[in-house]
C-alpha cells in the first residue's frame, strides 16, 4: 500500500513537472508572439513566412552559451513611415515593454541602420537578449537566451558585440 | 470659524502645499546627481556617421558582477559592485572637423558646476586626441560620487559617465571594458592623477 502511494506521489510530481515545463515555454512563446504582433503593426508588415528552418539551423549551430533563438524577419518595410531618429528609440522601447532594459544601441546615421539590444534577467541565472536590427528595407527581431559566460563578452566589449550583431542579423536577411 | 478665517486657513494650506511641492520637486536640483544628461548630445548625431550608446545601469551591473569570477576580474568586480551605472555615448565621424568643441559644450557645461572638478586634461599633439576626466565628490576631499570622461579624437568623440563611488587607483582595470575607452596611450594602462593639465608627447 505504502509503495503504491509513493509511486502515485512520484507519478503526480512527474506529471505536474511535465505540465509545467511546456507551460513556461508556451508563456515565453506567447510573449514573443505578442511582441511579433506589435512589431507587425508597427512596421505595417506581416513577418516573413518559412523562417522556421532558419531558427532550427541557428539553434543548432549557434555559439556556446547562446540558446533558444527565435527570429522573425520583416522584409520590404517602409522605413520612411517610421518615427524620426530622435523619437524612434523611445517608440521602440514602448513597443518592447519595460521588462527589457536598453543595453547597446548602434545607429549608422548615413546608412539609416539601427541595431538595438535589450536585455533582461531570467529566473535561471541567465539572460534574455532581444536584438532589433533595422536597415533601409528589412527588420530582424531576434530573441535568445544568453548564459553568464557568453554574457561576459557582451559586457566586456558591448560596442564591438553590438556592431557584430548587426552584421550577424544581416546574414539572415 | 467665520468665513474670513476659513479663507485665510485655506490660502495658508494652499501656500504650504505649494511650498512642499516646490521643495519636493527642487530636491534633485539641489542634490548632487552625478548622472549626466548625455541625451543633450543627441543633436550631434546628425553630423556623425555612427552613434553608439551603452547603458549599464545598476541591475545590469549586478548581473555583470555575477560572472566576474576570474582572477583578472577580481579588481574590476571590486569597482563595479558599488557602482550605480556606466553610461557611454560615442560618435564616429567621417572626417576630422565634422564636430567642433562647441558641440561638446552640452556636456562640458554640466561639468562646470561646483560638485564637479576636472582632474585630468591631456592632449596629444601627435594625433590631436584630448582626454578630460572630471570627478564629482561629496564636499572637499569627500567620497567620489561619480565620474565623467570626455575623449575627443579628430574623428571620434566618446563621453563616459560612471555613477557611484569609484576607487581611482583601480579605474585602469575598467579601461577598454564596458565601452570605456582606454585612457592610456596605445592601450597602456594609466591611472588618472589629480593634476591640472598635461600633454602627451
Amino acid at each position: 500500500m505504502r509503495n503504491r502511494s509513493e509511486f502515485r506521489d512520484r507519478a503526480l510530481l512527474v506529471l505536474v513537472l511535465l505540465l509545467l515545463l511546456p507551460a513556461a515555454a508556451r508563456a515565453a512563446d506567447r510573449e514573443f508572439h505578442s511582441l511579433v504582433e506589435r512589431m507587425s503593426a508597427y512596421f505595417e508588415k506581416r513577418p516573413m513566412r518559412f523562417v522556421g528552418w532558419l531558427n532550427f539551423v541557428a539553434n543548432r549551430f549557434t555559439s556556446e552559451g547562446v540558446s533558444h533563438i527565435q527570429m522573425v524577419i520583416f522584409d520590404d518595410i517602409d522605413t520612411s513611415r517610421l518615427p524620426p531618429d530622435e523619437e524612434f528609440e523611445s517608440s521602440l522601447e514602448r513597443l518592447i515593454g519595460p521588462s527589457y532594459q536598453p543595453f547597446v544601441r548602434v545607429h549608422d546615421v548615413r546608412g539609416g541602420d539601427w541595431n538595438l539590444i535589450y536585455i533582461r534577467e531570467t529566473r535561471e541565472e541567465s539572460f534574455e537578449m532581444l536584438i532589433v536590427s533595422i536597415d533601409s528595407t528589412d527588420a530582424v527581431l531576434i530573441k535568445m537566451q544568453v548564459k553568464p559566460d557568453a554574457m561576459h563578452e557582451w559586457v566586456d566589449e558591448p560596442v564591438k558585440k553590438g556592431r557584430d550583431s548587426r552584421y550577424s542579423a544581416n546574414d539572415f536577411r | 470659524m467665520n468665513a474670513t478665517h476659513k479663507k485665510v486657513c485655506n490660502r495658508a494650506c494652499r501656500v504650504l502645499f505649494g511650498a512642499m511641492l516646490f521643495g519636493v520637486f527642487s530636491l534633485p536640483a539641489l542634490g548632487q546627481n552625478p548622472r549626466l544628461d548625455i541625451k543633450n548630445l543627441e543633436p550631434l548625431a546628425k553630423k556623425a556617421a555612427e552613434v553608439v550608446d551603452v547603458n549599464l545601469d545598476g541591475s545590469l551591473l549586478r548581473l555583470a558582477s555575477k560572472f566576474m569570477t576570474d582572477e583578472d576580474d577580481r579588481e574590476g568586480l571590486a569597482i563595479i559592485k558599488n557602482l550605480k551605472g556606466i553610461y557611454v555615448k560615442s560618435f564616429t565621424f567621417d572626417k576630422p572637423g565634422d564636430y567642433t568643441t562647441a558641440d561638446v559644450e552640452a556636456i562640458r557645461s554640466q561639468l562646470q558646476t561646483p560638485p564637479w572638478s576636472r582632474i585630468v586634461s591631456a592632449r596629444s599633439r601627435h594625433d590631436g586626441e584630448t582626454t578630460e576626466v572630471y570627478l564629482m565628490t561629496a564636499g572637499e576631499g569627500g567620497n567620489i560620487l561619480g565620474m565623467a570622461i570626455i575623449c575627443a579624437e579628430p574623428k571620434e568623440l566618446s563621453v563616459v559617465n560612471i555613477v557611484g563611488p569609484i576607487d581611482m587607483d583601480k579605474l585602469s582595470k575598467l579601461e577598454g571594458k564596458m565601452g570605456i575607452p582606454r585612457l592610456g596611450e596605445d592601450g597602456k594602462e594609466s591611472s588618472p592623477k589629480p593634476e591640472g593639465h598635461h600633454e602627451k608627447p
